[in-house]
């Protein structure tokens, strides 16, 4: 008999499949557990992976994976997924290098609100236009890595009387990078969201069962446009903060967080299904993957091999995390 | 049970002994005996969660037994999915149809058994062609096999479906296949019932049929035989030809009627304040225009079968679905049509038939799901106040007696009791003013409907207006001020249901049916 013909008997049953659901783990001790694993891990394998310079290096990456993510888990926490990220981040890293220039202080909220209006386009896509987010996102990220890289065909650069523009970033704050101080405040920001607001809760509900969230009386649309426009922010700040650490930026930067982006939100212990997760589990989610990226490097892992180890950390975490009661069929 | 239950006689061409199934919370079948004699047809009847669709999900693999056999042909079975069903040679139509809309009468009738028709590693069309042609006139289906089942009516589908099985059978070489029939005819009008039956009489001189229904009197008609469930048990069988509709009535419904079980002596009378006014509401294909009031602290129950309509007009009052005419006044204010958000603002509450995927958000905590409509209530400053949460969380889980670890607990852990009592404080929570009530005790045990049955009551007490529509026209009779009772999309009757003197289910029974 067809599978379809399963599936129907299966949902009319509706029990067997719910019981059936998810492992029940608690994500986060997991994910601080892997951490600790993989740092001990590379620290023994090379003993230059601890020093201060590496450190450093470890988590300058990881709050700019920490901030895609955060958006990136937005968008999945409400049962989605944002593949945008990636060109949001290009166009709004090499734009801001440019108008930056003009218009200095004035291009930080500028910049912020491309990301937000392009994340209301995602949302607008899925909720009004009724496509999956997966392939709107796929398309707008699409349009945007094209116009960063009709902005700038060739890597572009703040000129050095311009640099003021830029200290927010480059300066230090009790011996501190004042990136890491942006991150927590990022970070601060989408805790109060998704923990202390009635909308950012209801990006739970919805993702949790998006049909009592609806028979409920919760406004499905306007939450999911939320959850995009968090998720277009988060990229718009990486692509800004990116670009300020490096006094300029090529116009591919973004395509390199796609994948690290979603992998951060997953290996963290959030659910690809929806409905479950946090800023904490991304946020060691961003740690481990920034840890494996350096120390695979550190201790000298095949470059060609690092790939599949990544691949492989994605599998392993959805296949721990994935609620398969919600998807009779996988697809 | 009589000799017919035996399995060693040879007549018997499938028996399930002593079947049980218990689900979290709630035993829905309970050592349940069931045969079937080749060549026969018979009707299955019980009310709703009787257990007949789980004892049917057994017989065709899509749940497990926990205790119990399935004997076909003197063989031991255990259908573990539809498939392995087939090739016992039973198989189900079921409801909602199960067919590839997109792909012809043909494609469907064969699907994923192709290898059949295939000549030097091809697919012969030409052996399709002949062998779908013979099978459909068989069931007396005109269409050409080319035509995509979109296009058929319903009752062509299921024709489609039942030749489906007889050919599957058939190519299992199974001698007597077992057909089981859904409410086939929900969907069905007069003249394309009368032809099901007589295709099913022809149908009968090489299979077994086994018929649900909720409509006896087809099923008195059409049956040899009639089996009857109750609460998942076994409570009676009894030939066709000696059954009165009246008789298998009571049968389901039971003897038994307590005024003690639903706190009758707690009925509260009907405040003069209307709650809930629906004008000329109408919606083309599931009920006819109808009016009616719901008063402060009155339950109104809604009776009728299934395709009587209530469910629909339930819908177009909470905003699931947006009726055609008509309106809706919530405290004298007209209400938005067609916006479940609309219904929740103006103070509706809908406790839905299928709490699992309706009612909950399974994988949130307890706390997080009785919050859920007063999120934006429980803030301090705008912001959401985790021991407001707490606080409000606990206090309707006691109110509501929900038994759970903690309010951290996933609702998925709780048992279906806990879960409706849970919906249940989601709603008193955010101060609704009418609560709709879609079958509160589907699937919870004796104990947690006493529970439900005491929350009902208190609600009443504090002033909610409360539609339901219940399991059992016992619950109904009990629990309610006054019935409405809906037959074909038709407002028919209304019975009052004052404590002391409440009518008996046979004084209803006649108008429902």
């Amino acid at each position: 008999m067809t599978e379809k013909k399963i599936a129907a008997a299966g949902k009319g049953l509706g029990t067997a499949a719910a019981r059936g659901g998810r492992i029940r783990i608690p994500t986060l001790f997991y994910a601080v557990a892997l951490l600790f694993v993989v740092g001990l891990v590379f620290s023994l394998g090379n003993g230059n992976f601890i020093t201060g310079y590496n450190l450093s290096t470890i988590i300058s990456y990881a709050i700019l994976l920490l901030l895609v993510g955060l958006g990136q888990m937005c968008a999945v926490l409400v049962g989605g997924i944002d593949l945008s990220v990636g060109g949001v981040m290009s166009f709004v890293s090499v734009s801001f290098v440019i108008v930056v220039q003009v218009i200095g202080y004035w291009a930080y909220p500028l910049f912020i609100l491309v990301g937000v209006l392009v994340g209301y386009l995602n949302g607008i896509l899925l909720t009004r236009i009724r496509i999956p987010s997966f392939i709107a996102t796929l398309g707008t990220g699409g349009i945007f890595m094209s116009l960063a890289m009709i902005v700038a065909p060739v890597p572009v650069n703040v000129p050095t009387p311009k640099w003021g523009y830029l200290d927010i970033f480059n300066g230090t704050f009790l011996g501190m990078s004042n990136v890491v101080f942006i991150g927590l405040l990022v970070f601060l920001f989408y805790f109060a969201i998704l923990r202390f607001t009635a909308t950012g809760r209801n990006i739970y509900y919805v993702g949790s069962n998006i049909r009592m969230s609806w028979m409920s009386g919760i406004n499905i649309a306007r939450t999911r446009n939320l959850a995009f426009i968090l998720s277009g922010t988060g990229a718009a700040l990486a692509g800004i903060m990116v670009s300020a650490v490096q006094y300029g930026c090529n116009p591919y930067v973004g395509s390199s967080y796609i994948l690290p982006s979603v992998a951060a939100v997953v290996v963290g212990g959030t659910a690809l299904t929806g409905g479950t997760g946090g800023v904490f589990n991304t946020l060691f989610g961003a740690l481990i993957m920034s840890v494996l990226q350096n120390g695979m490097n550190v201790v000298g892992v095949d470059q060609y091999f690092q790939q599949s180890i990544l691949g492989m950390m994605i599998i392993v975490s959805v296949a721990l995390t994935f609620d398969r009661s919600k998807t009779p069929v996988i697809k | 049970m009589n000799d017919i239950g035996s399995s060693t006689n040879p007549e018997i061409t499938l028996a399930m002994t002593g079947v049980s199934k218990v689900f979290p919370g709630v035993v829905a079948l309970d050592k349940v005996d069931f045969s079937l004699r080749a060549r026969e047809i018979v009707g299955l009847v019980g009310e709703n969660g009787a257990g007949k669709s789980t004892l049917m999900k057994i017989l065709i693999g899509v749940s497990q037994p926990d205790e119990g056999t399935i004997s076909r042909d003197g063989t031991q079975i255990s259908p573990k999915d539809p498939t392995d069903a087939i090739r016992h040679g039973i198989g189900m139509v079921f409801q909602e149809g199960t067919l590839v809309p997109n792909l012809s009468i043909m494609r469907n009738l064969f699907l994923c058994h192709e290898p059949g028709f295939q000549k030097m590693g091809f697919l012969s069309r030409r052996e399709m062609r002949k062998a779908a042609s013979r099978l459909m006139e068989e069931v007396k289906v005109v269409a050409d096999v080319e035509t995509p089942i979109s296009d058929v009516s319903p009752a062509e589908r299921q024709m489609v479906e039942i030749a489906r099985l007889l050919w599957l059978s058939r190519l299992y070489g199974q001698k007597c296949p077992v057909l089981i029939l859904d409410e086939p005819t929900t969907v069905l009008n007069d003249g394309e019932r009368t032809i099901l039956f007589d295709i099913l009489r022809t149908i009968k001189k090489e299979a077994s049929v086994i018929l649900i229904s909720h409509r006896l009197q087809e099923i008195v008609e059409n049956t040899d035989r009639i089996v009857v469930l109750k609460d998942g048990k076994n409570v009676t069988e009894l030939p066709s030809s000696h059954a009165h509709i009246s008789e298998i009535e009571q049968l389901m419904v039971g003897h038994t009627f307590s005024a003690d079980r639903y706190r009758e002596d707690e009925q509260t009378p009907a405040g003069g304040e209307e709650i809930l006014r629906v004008e000329n509401l109408g919606r083309r294909g599931a009920f006819e225009p109808i009016s009616f009031v719901v008063r402060k602290g009155e339950i109104v129950s809604l009776v009728g079968l299934v395709g009587s309509g209530k469910e629909e007009l339930c819908q177009c009052i909470n905003g699931l679905e947006n009726a055609e005419t008509g309106s809706v006044f919530l405290n004298g204010k007209k209400m938005l049509m067609g916006s479940p958000n609309g219904a929740v603002r103006a103070g509706i509450g809908h406790i839905p038939i299928d709490r699992r995927n309706d009612g909950l958000a399974l994988g949130m905590s307890v706390a997080e799901n009785v919050n859920l409509l007063v999120m934006n209530r429980l803030t301090y400053a705008g912001f959401v106040s985790p021991s407001r949460e707490r606080k409000n969380a606990r206090a309707w889980v006691d109110e509501c007696r929900i038994k759970t670890p903690s309010l951290g607990t996933m609702c998925a852990n709780l048992s279906g009791g806990n879960q409706q009592k849970t919906v249940i404080a989601k709603w008193l929570s955010s101060r609704v003013s009418l609560l709709i009530l879609d079958h509160p005790t589907r699937g919870v045990d004796v104990g947690a409907k006493e529970e439900i049955f005491r929350l009902i009551r208190k609600l009443a007490r504090e002033g909610i207006a409360m539609l339901i529509m219940s399991d059992t026209l016992e619950e109904d009779i009990g629990l309610s001020n006054r019935m409405l009772i809906m037959k074909d999309g038709r407002f028919v009757k209304e019975v009052s249901c004052p404590p002391g003197k409440k009518p008996g289910p046979r004084d209803i029974i006649d108008a429902i049916v």
